[in-house]
């Protein structure tokens, strides 16, 4: 019974993972700016919608909204201000990574001096669980964070796949000088992808706060994690990201089964080490690692 | 008065052997880091550990730390040997988190979350180094001999190897440059240096757990050699004082609230990081140069 509930926690789990891992490939892989600020538009997103639901009481769709709103901001913001005046001189990828480091360090203390270290939660009526089966308890969010999941990765699927703008950022993943010669705007379409990349985190986000809660460290262990199965799944590839997201989180929940809590986060990056090691391009990457 | 300045001026010396290590690896050989807490949590742990069960002599614990940080090293070698660029950064990510997992967790050795307490002073020739101003004596040579030792091996025809890699590794190859040795060699003896100031850090301190060995520590060690300028002489010096006295200074700032000094500190070289990158890539010793990858 304790396998089959570590299942059902890692499906929960890997759902959320899946939809932070899905942005933070989709900004990595088209734009190569390793976003490591990505945990803190998590962070952000957590907050806000932390703030309005629970502090000021608003309806959760109105939460949820201003905490999309938030979020993509941040992303945009971040592209425009800080990575756009870098990668017009030619930076390296180590100048955006530092630039983004630094970013993601400013999030976590300013967002931990205004709402304080301590966890936040959001208790809604779907977050109490139910023994479905003996032993094994799920509640009804579970069912919700692996719907959203479902949702946003149809919606992503079809905007890429048959879009316009969705295959120019394709395109842009492949050969930014081709997108220009064809009189597309590489920076416009790199703001669209931190913004689509944010976006994605706000459902993670809300129901995390909705069900063990969130704080302004946070962050950390989201990059950790989307940065892991970015290259698990192999750059470029947003199955690829979703499935390693999945896997992960599984991975984190089944260690449980026969190790201590404590080892979770040292069993995903056991496989991050061995997939860089045996197989950098990851499972269904096409990018050469060197 | 004094006391505290001789404490700060300890703090900051093994804090510049450490930026000094990490500016060997990351200026020069191209090797992005952020695992270099792993080693100065070795080197600490392998002293309090020889220290309290065999000799407390610096003879027995430095040889022995540096020994045992390099022998690790080899797992942030296997990943630089085989990737680059954002793939490694992620790899010492990771190394960084299973290594932390390792110090809290591995008990019998590092002591868990609690750490090892009691970690006697250091001896030399017999005579152990326990007043303050001895130590910063004993601190600010090994400091020297870190700076020598990194220099002349960079003067050397290894260093010039080390840094025609980070330039163009396929044209080194194509030099006749092992790569795989010359990569191998520059990160055991980063590690191994940096091993250093975690012996001094475990004698002087005369506690270790695993908060000082942390991704945070990690970062900060690569904001002293960013914001000082990447593979420069001066800069991770530079560094390494800079950040190491930024804490001091934020509390003498009556006006902030005491429990908020590190948030404020961590704001403070978050934003100057950010703004380096996008108006001085160099660092503030490196000039205009731009960062060079």
């Amino acid at each position: 019974m304790l396998l089959l509930q570590l299942l059902v926690n890692g499906l929960q789990t890997g759902a959320l993972y899946a939809l932070t891992a899905a942005g933070f490939s989709l900004i990595f892989g088209t734009t190569r700016v390793f976003h490591l600020a990505h945990g803190s538009a998590f962070v952000i997103a957590a907050y806000v919608f932390y703030s309005l639901a629970a502090r000021a009481g608003a309806h959760w769709s109105l939460a949820l909204l201003g905490a999309a709103a938030a979020a993509v901001l941040f992303g945009v913001l971040l592209d425009r201000v800080v990575y756009a005046p870098i990668r017009r001189h030619e930076g390296s990828f180590f100048t955006l990574f530092i630039a983004s480091l630094g970013s993601a360090i400013v999030v976590q203390n300013v967002v931990g001096i205004a709402f304080g270290r301590s966890v936040v939660t959001v208790s809604t009526p779907l977050s109490r669980s139910a023994e479905v089966l003996p032993g094994v308890f799920v509640a009804p969010l579970a069912g919700v964070a692996i719907g959203c999941a479902l949702v946003c990765f149809w919606l992503l699927q079809h905007f890429l796949g048959t879009t316009q703008r969705g295959v120019a950022l394709r395109a842009l993943a492949e050969n930014a000088q081709l997108v220009r010669a064809y009189g597309l705007h590489p920076a416009r379409l790199s703001t669209l992808a931190f913004a689509l990349g944010s976006l994605l985190v706000v459902p993670a986000a809300a129901l995390t706060v909705a069900t063990s809660g969130a704080n302004p460290a946070m962050g950390n262990h989201v990059m950790l994690i989307s940065l892991a199965a970015t290259i698990v799944g192999g750059v470029g590839s947003l199955r690829g990201a979703a499935c390693a997201g999945l896997l992960l989180g599984m991975a984190e929940n089944l260690a449980l089964w026969r190790l201590e809590p404590q080892w979770s986060e040292a069993v995903t990056f056991v496989v991050l080490l061995g997939f860089i090691l045996v197989r950098p391009t990851g499972f269904f990457g096409r990018a050469h690692a060197h | 008065m004094l006391a505290y300045l001789i404490n700060l001026g300890v703090l900051v010396g093994i804090n510049a052997v450490l930026a000094v290590t990490l500016n060997f690896v990351m200026g020069y050989a191209g090797i992005y880091s952020i695992a270099h807490a792993v080693f100065f949590g070795v080197g600490a742990y392998t002293a309090a550990f020889v220290a309290l069960h065999l000799s407390a002599s610096l003879f027995v614990t430095l040889p022995l730390a540096m020994l045992l940080a390099a022998a690790v090293s080899v797992a942030l070698a296997l990943p630089a040997l085989r990737v680059r660029g954002e793939y490694f950064v992620a790899a010492s990510l990771g190394l960084q988190v299973i290594a932390v997992t390792v110090f809290s967790e591995w008990k019998s050795v590092t002591g868990g979350i609690g750490g090892v307490t009691g970690i006697p002073p250091a001896e030399l020739f017999g005579r152990a180094v326990a007043a303050p101003a001895h130590f910063l004596v004993l601190t600010l040579a090994c400091l020297g001999a870190v700076i020598a030792a990194t220099t002349l091996l960079l003067r050397s025809a290894f260093g010039r190897s080390l840094q025609a890699l980070r330039d163009s590794e396929s044209a080194a190859q194509a030099a006749g440059k092992n790569v795989a040795a010359i990569k191998t060699l520059a990160v055991a003896v980063s590690a191994s240096l940096a091993a250093v100031a975690g012996v001094l850090y475990a004698h002087y301190i005369a506690f270790v757990n695993v908060e000082s060995f942390t991704l945070d520590t990690s970062v900060l060690l690569m904001a002293m050699v960013i914001i000082g300028g990447t593979g420069t002489l001066l800069g991770p010096l530079v560094g390494a004082l800079l950040l190491m006295l930024l804490p001091s200074l934020f509390s003498f700032m009556s006006f902030l609230p005491p429990t908020e000094i590190s948030a404020v500190q961590q704001i403070a070289y978050g934003a100057t990081m950010v703004l380096l990158m996008i108006f001085r890539p160099g660092g503030l010793v490196g000039g205009n140069a731009r960062a060079r990858s």
